[in-house]
């Protein structure tokens, strides 16, 4: 079958069978749109607890008796450590002094003691774009192993909670979505065999006349193209405008404010388009499979 | 076993057809078809004529025996091979067969498009077999806006365009009137002339008592040549 000939087929068949397509690409886009919209939701708290992992950064307790001398050393070294972007060194009496300002009317509270009791520490902060949650937690590791370093914390137990917290969402969008495919899959494959066993009256009549199973198959396989690539086209188009709408709602809200909402990244669409032309390519042949061995 | 060279077109050794559990259509029946020959095949309604004739065009296949056609033994071909055998047999219907949501062109013109003519190659042609059908200003309407006979006219017309060396017809006049039968029995006539080979499934005896043409009747169970 020429390029041509099948073409003027799916033309054919588009316009004898309109409202069928339409109905089809409608529920293959319907279930599309539910799946990527979770995945925003998930992507974008992925997102965010990465980032307010890497914004806390790190601070470097030094033991209490180090020597002054080693202090430059240690700076030099922290700064030269790959992705560190800046550090500062927070000595016993600046500490000190930020204890007294946080407690403010409270400062009765640190009378008679030792200004040199808190122990001095680098406040470190890490390029975002370098540095990810995992790879911070290794530099604290490394750097908790020098000698002169008494502790190194990072935010470790809001990150801990946080990604428990995203481990759970995790699971509950991988069974939903699970859920939902199962759904969407299970909707599409029938509204396809539906659309197949309507058409089976043809079927048989090109079947009479020759016509090779690739023939029959050809436009229904480009027509599943089509509707695997407009449905999943127009639930990427849907998102995008839900996605302009909450970045509206983030600049809006005080609560939200600083709040970045990321799209899809383009391997997940690229992904989720691919796999919905996929699904009603398969789909298809797989009804027809079953019309076209009887 | 391929018959070169042989006039038989058509070739049945032993065939039977049984559905299980109990139903035997026929059994163990011998039959040659000459290449340009047309045939009636009789009997009373269900005994086996739309069966056979599925036969012939693979839509089935027999429980034992078997059929040559065109010297190629059925059971020899694979299902990618079967379409190419039905492009050698045009297969008409009492019911037509037709497809509705297209045009009375698009359904003739089906049948060369499966063997790979485009629309413009295949134009000339589908026109011409509608002029011998007498349908050629009706090109564009669709089936239901055409009578029972024009319809079967129609179904003719599909079955004969890619110029088919056989020709099935199942009880073809079965729901036409006498002068609509005789239109249809002339179009077999004319198509038998030009050398295709006509087999006629009916249980009309009208149609074949005064005829010259080889009668095969099925009666149960058995064949019976006249």
């Amino acid at each position: 079958m020429s390029l041509a000939s099948l073409c003027h087929r799916v033309l054919s068949d588009l316009r004898q069978h309109l409202y069928t397509q339409i109905i089809t690409t409608v529920v293959v886009s319907l279930s599309i749109v539910i799946f990527a919209f979770f995945t925003l939701i998930y992507f974008n708290l992925h997102q965010f607890v990465e980032r307010f992992g890497t914004e806390l950064g790190l601070v470097v307790f030094l033991t209490n008796d180090i020597p002054q001398g080693k202090i430059p050393g240690l700076y030099q070294k922290l700064t030269e450590l790959p992705g560190v972007e800046k550090v500062t060194y927070i000595s016993s009496k600046k500490a000190f002094k930020r204890l007294e300002n946080y407690l403010k009317g409270e400062k009765g509270v640190l009378e008679g003691i030792d200004p040199k009791f808190l122990p001095p520490s680098f406040e470190v902060r890490v390029n975002r774009a370098v540095f990810h949650l995992k790879r911070i937690r290794q530099l604290a590791e490394e750097i908790g192993n020098w000698p002169e370093v008494s502790k190194v914390q990072f935010g470790q137990e809001w990150i801990d909670r946080l990604e428990s917290f995203l481990r759970l969402f995790r699971i509950l969008v991988a069974v939903s979505g699970l859920l939902l495919l199962f759904t969407a899959g299970f909707v599409v494959a029938n509204t396809i065999k539906l659309t197949v066993y309507a058409r089976q009256e043809e079927l048989k009549i090109m079947r009479l006349v020759g016509a090779t199973n690739t023939f029959i198959q050809g436009p229904f396989l480009a027509e599943a193209f089509m509707q695997g690539l407009l449905g999943s086209s127009l639930a990427i188009g849907a998102i995008f405008v839900c996605y302009r709408f909450l970045q509206g709602l983030a600049a809006s809200s005080e609560l939200l404010r600083g709040v970045n909402i990321y799209f899809l990244p383009w391997p997940y669409t690229l992904a989720i388009i691919t796999s919905s032309i996929l699904f009603c390519v398969l789909g298809t042949a797989i009804a027809m499979w079953r019309f076209l061995r009887l | 076993m391929i018959f070169a060279e042989s006039s038989t077109i058509i070739h049945l050794q032993g065939v039977t057809k049984e559905y299980p559990p109990d139903n035997i259509v026929f059994s163990n029946i011998d039959l040659e078809i000459e290449k340009g020959e047309f045939i009636f095949l009789t009997g009373p309604s269900g005994i086996g004529k739309t069966t056979l004739l599925r036969l012939l065009f693979c839509a089935e296949q027999p429980t034992s025996g078997e059929i040559w056609v065109d010297g190629v033994a059925l059971s020899s071909l694979s299902n990618s091979q079967i379409p190419y055998l039905r492009r050698k047999i045009g297969v008409i219907f009492q019911d037509f067969k037709l497809l509705s949501d297209h045009t009375v062109f698009d359904n003739v013109a089906l049948s060369l498009e499966v063997i790979g003519l485009n629309r413009r190659q295949s134009r000339k042609r589908v026109m011409q077999v509608l002029e011998g059908v007498g349908l050629a200003g009706k090109w564009s309407n669709y089936p239901l806006q055409l009578s029972g006979g024009e319809q079967q006219r129609v179904a003719i017309a599909r079955a004969v365009v890619n110029r088919p060396a056989i020709v099935l017809a199942d009880e073809p006049t079965g729901n036409l009137d006498q002068e609509r039968t005789n239109e249809v029995m002339m179009l077999m006539e004319e198509l038998n002339a030009r050398g295709a080979t006509v087999v006629f499934a009916t249980h009309d005896d009208r149609l074949y008592e005064n005829t010259h043409r080889r009668v095969v009747k099925l009666p149960e169970g058995k064949f019976e040549i006249s």
